[in-house]
């Protein structure tokens, strides 16, 4: 059958994502009904969209209503976009609801991060498993157009091609195909190089974790600003689930450090709380979380002449050399960038065929880690360095695992996104 | 007759980047897009006999002058070679392109590289404003104004009322179409920029009036970004051809140019028409002159044009200067969707300098490379089917400097 979107309903548009996203679908011209918990939360979210596409006018495309309203008016939707909590329970017993009240033939998706879909949809009836799939956008999504999509097994054929190609083309998503595997192809990634900073940083500092893995290694933010940023509660919630549920060779890397789990527990959580890692007083000055004691102490700034060569390597646009400054310095803050670059790569590869189909190669996790984390992809750091050859030779000094993914490749230049060069930042 | 200058290809970055905010420099800038333009066309910086550099205000935007000379820091086979920097304001890309071809015309140098760079988020937006303000006649038209440029394409806007009736609905679909457009193409500024016919009609705090008629919708964008372009002599054509097993009667050449210079000041402009009904006559004269270098009619001739929208207003007044209706009745192109991406005559497939966006010294380049792109099929999502002659205006200023470019393929 031909499906067609005349009126989308997103389930949590009060929330943050629910809102944005929601947003996504008016500003694509669609009729959407933002469900929420109350008429202030609702009202919240539709100014938030709003403000996300700068424009008054898509307004006249969302209506307010409540999850009371759902019996209703669901009915008349003709995709479901569920964007609640990031709760199991909690999406579980919502998608029983909206199996209830939704027609035949419908379109549901979930917009969680890394929650089973199979395990989302249990029990839910044939009909909504044939129309039932992930689709993560990224937060916040009139930035970071990556979208994971991770149909449901039982998902038909037709449906699994539509929603590819409305997302790509109606929203003008970067779709990126995943397996159901925990925290799916980005965030599973992604969070293993953060918590593996905030590992590395209870031994050699704050500072100088976020100094050395800077904007130069390829990311548009530092690693513990990036944790700040996202929130102490949401990051211990995804590497917690990580760990939880897989068991690779970065296993230990997913298990949250000590003093995070206490910035947890005492509600140091970023800036949400305005203060984690790092914290700004009014006057904008910069302090750091002490470890030990849990005070906060003016920001330290650190300076190396081989990191700040590699910055004025970029700032003119000699990539190359940047590269080979990375790759030949002696020091020891050098081995540590070589070290986490080639752990992203090897990581990276390492889960092609498991987070992702092997049929596309190292192309969903570029994607996803490109326009969902805004960092160079790893198969872009490999042309850099000069090709699978001379990365592997990297690899094996420095004694990192070799995916035999990478090992497959046999051209010199493999990634396909183009600009990658955006993504190292003189800063 | 004159031997004719083809157009072997060329390079655009991606107008999204933001090259401040990455902390690049304009010399990172030049050798990127130099670099890449070799590694596209597969000409090899040896092959290379001269340099033109187009720049608007590199040394207010970025502290640096003499851009001539930095695209050799893009190679060491670039070493020696002549270079040279043009400035026109806007048309600085086109007058840049002008003297290149002119070089080959007179048999001095067979292969040329051309670049056009402006990086220009380096400054907030009321500092870039002023600097832009230098296109026009600084002392009497920008100082102390707040934002000049959008003041005085809204007074064209204005004169449009006064004497044909401009409806701001008309300049709302343009903006409108531009922004579509750039939704095809992947190296646009705006693509992923959220806009309708309501919210351009629209007023509102997201989109206030900012000059006159002009509203924040009519306006092209600030812009990081380059383009190239390699021109080449018959000879050097025909062999670039050979070596790369291309039919060499595809090949796009320069059919025609016109380029005139007005009055600095707009209101001189304006006294200047008052009887004319063409409201800019030496933007018209530059485009008669094209015409009949190229020896061809007129717009009916013509398959796709790239126009100077730095406000819908210059659009507007494009649509009849070029001649796709008469004086005073641009509207109805609007209105009956000629100049769409549908339509019998689209004008700015790419997006033009509102969608595609506007690096200033940059962009009479990126209007020529995108002519070479659809002449020869190679405009991807915004190509328009069987397009063979492509026409560019390219203005400086508030019509100051009018370059127009008539870019043709044989077959």
């Amino acid at each position: 059958m031909g499906y067609q979107i005349k009126k989308a309903a997103i389930i949590g548009g009060g929330g943050t994502m629910g809102s944005l996203c929601g947003g996504i679908f008016a500003s694509a011209g669609i009729p959407v009904i933002f469900f929420g918990l109350d008429n202030k939360e609702v009202e919240g979210g539709v100014e938030r969209a709003v403000r996300q596409v700068r424009s008054d006018t898509i307004r006249d495309h969302i209506e307010k209503k409540t999850f009371e309203d759902m019996k209703e008016f669901l009915k008349d939707c003709d995709w479901v976009f569920e964007a609640v909590k990031e709760d199991l329970s909690l999406k579980k017993s919502m998608f029983e609801k909206i199996d209830e009240y939704r027609k035949k033939g419908s379109i549901v998706s979930t917009v969680s991060s890394g929650l089973s879909i199979e395990n989302l949809a249990e029990e839910r009836s044939e009909d909504f498993q044939r129309h039932f799939a992930g689709v993560h956008f990224y937060n916040p999504p009139g930035v970071l157009l990556a979208n994971e999509i991770i149909y449901h097994k039982n998902a038909a054929e037709e449906v699994k091609n539509f929603i590819y190609e409305f997302c790509e083309k109606k929203l003008r998503r970067k779709n990126v195909i995943t397996n159901d595997t925990p925290a799916f192809a980005g965030n599973r990634i992604g969070f293993q190089f953060l918590n593996e900073a905030l590992i590395f940083a209870e031994t050699h500092g704050l500072e100088k974790t976020d100094y050395l893995l800077g904007a130069h290694t390829g990311r548009a933010m530092p690693p513990l600003a990036t944790v700040d940023l996202v929130g102490m509660d949401v990051h211990k919630a995804v590497v917690d689930n990580i760990y939880q549920l897989t068991n690779d060779r970065k296993h230990d890397t997913f298990k949250l450090p000590g003093f995070a789990q206490k910035m947890f527990e005492q509600n140091i959580l970023g800036r949400k709380t305005k203060s984690g890692l790092f914290k700004r007083d009014t006057e904008n000055k910069k302090f750091t979380l002490n470890l030990q004691n849990f005070k906060y102490e003016p920001h330290k700034k650190v300076k190396l002449d081989f990191v700040e060569k590699i910055k004025s390597f970029i700032r003119e646009a000699d990539y190359h050399l940047a590269a080979d400054a990375i790759k030949n310095n002696v020091s020891e803050e050098a081995k540590i960038i070589r070290y986490f670059i080639l752990n992203y790569i090897s990581y990276s590869f390492s889960l092609i065929g498991e987070a992702t189909p092997l049929e596309y190669g190292i192309d969903e996790i570029d994607k996803v880690m490109a326009h969902g984390f805004s960092w160079m992809p790893p198969s872009a750091w490999v042309d850099l360095f000069g090709g699978p050859k001379e990365v592997i030779a990297m690899m094996k000094n420095k004694n990192i695992d070799v995916p035999e993914t990478l090992t497959s490749y046999k051209e010199d230049k493999i990634c396909k996104i183009p600009s990658v060069t955006r993504y190292l930042i003189a800063k | 007759m004159k031997k004719r200058v083809y157009i072997l290809g060329g390079f655009q970055t991606d107008f999204s980047r933001n090259w401040s905010k990455e902390g690049k420099s304009i010399n990172a800038l030049i050798k990127e897009t130099v670099l890449e333009t070799f590694e596209q066309t597969k000409i090899n910086p040896e092959d290379i006999h001269s340099v033109h550099m187009a720049n608007f205000a590199g040394e207010l935007y970025n502290k640096q002058g003499h851009l001539g000379a930095f695209i050799q820091n893009a190679h060491s086979d670039l070493r020696g070679l002549p270079s040279m920097r043009h400035e026109a304001a806007c048309a600085s890309g086109s007058v840049a392109v002008l003297a290149a071809r002119a070089e080959i015309e007179a048999g001095i140098y067979d292969t040329i590289l051309v670049v056009g760079a402006e990086l220009m988020k380096s400054v907030d937006s009321k500092t870039g404003g002023d600097y832009l303000g230098t296109a026009a006649w600084y002392e009497k038209e920008a100082e102390g104004i707040e934002y000049p440029f959008p003041k005085l394409f809204g007074k064209l806007g204005t004169v449009y009322q006064e004497r044909y009736g401009l409806k701001y609905e008309h300049l709302a679909e343009i903006s409108q179409k531009n922004y579509a457009n750039a939704k095809r193409n992947e190296n646009a500024q705006t693509r992923e920029y959220f806009m309708s016919k309501d919210h351009a009609c629209s007023l509102s705090k997201y989109n206030p009036e900012v000059g006159g008629i002009v509203r924040i919708t009519d306006c092209s964008q600030v812009t990081d970004g380059a383009a190239s372009v390699i021109l080449a002599s018959h000879e050097a054509a025909s062999d670039w051809c050979k070596k790369n097993n291309i039919a060499f009667e595809t090949l796009p050449f320069i059919e025609g140019w016109g380029h005139t210079t007005a009055p600095v000041l707009f209101d001189e402009k304006m006294e200047h028409s008052k009887d004319n009904e063409y409201v800019l006559p030496f933007t018209r004269k530059a485009v008669l002159d094209a015409y009949e270098r190229a020896g061809i009619k007129g717009a009916d001739d013509l398959d796709v044009i790239e126009t100077h929208d730095c406000f819908t207003t210059s659009e507007y007044m494009a649509i009849e200067h070029i001649g796709i209706t008469e004086p005073g009745k641009a509207w109805r192109a609007v209105e009956d969707k000629t100049i769409h991406f549908e339509g019998r005559l689209p004008v700015n497939p790419s997006g033009g300098l509102i969608g595609a966006g506007h690096p200033v010294g940059a962009t009479g380049v990126r209007q020529i490379l995108d002519a070479y792109k659809q002449v020869s099929g190679k405009a991807g999502g915004y190509q328009i089917k069987n397009a063979k002659r492509v026409l560019t205006l390219n203005m400086g200023g508030s019509a100051t400097t009018n370059v127009v470019h008539i870019i043709s393929r044989e077959k």
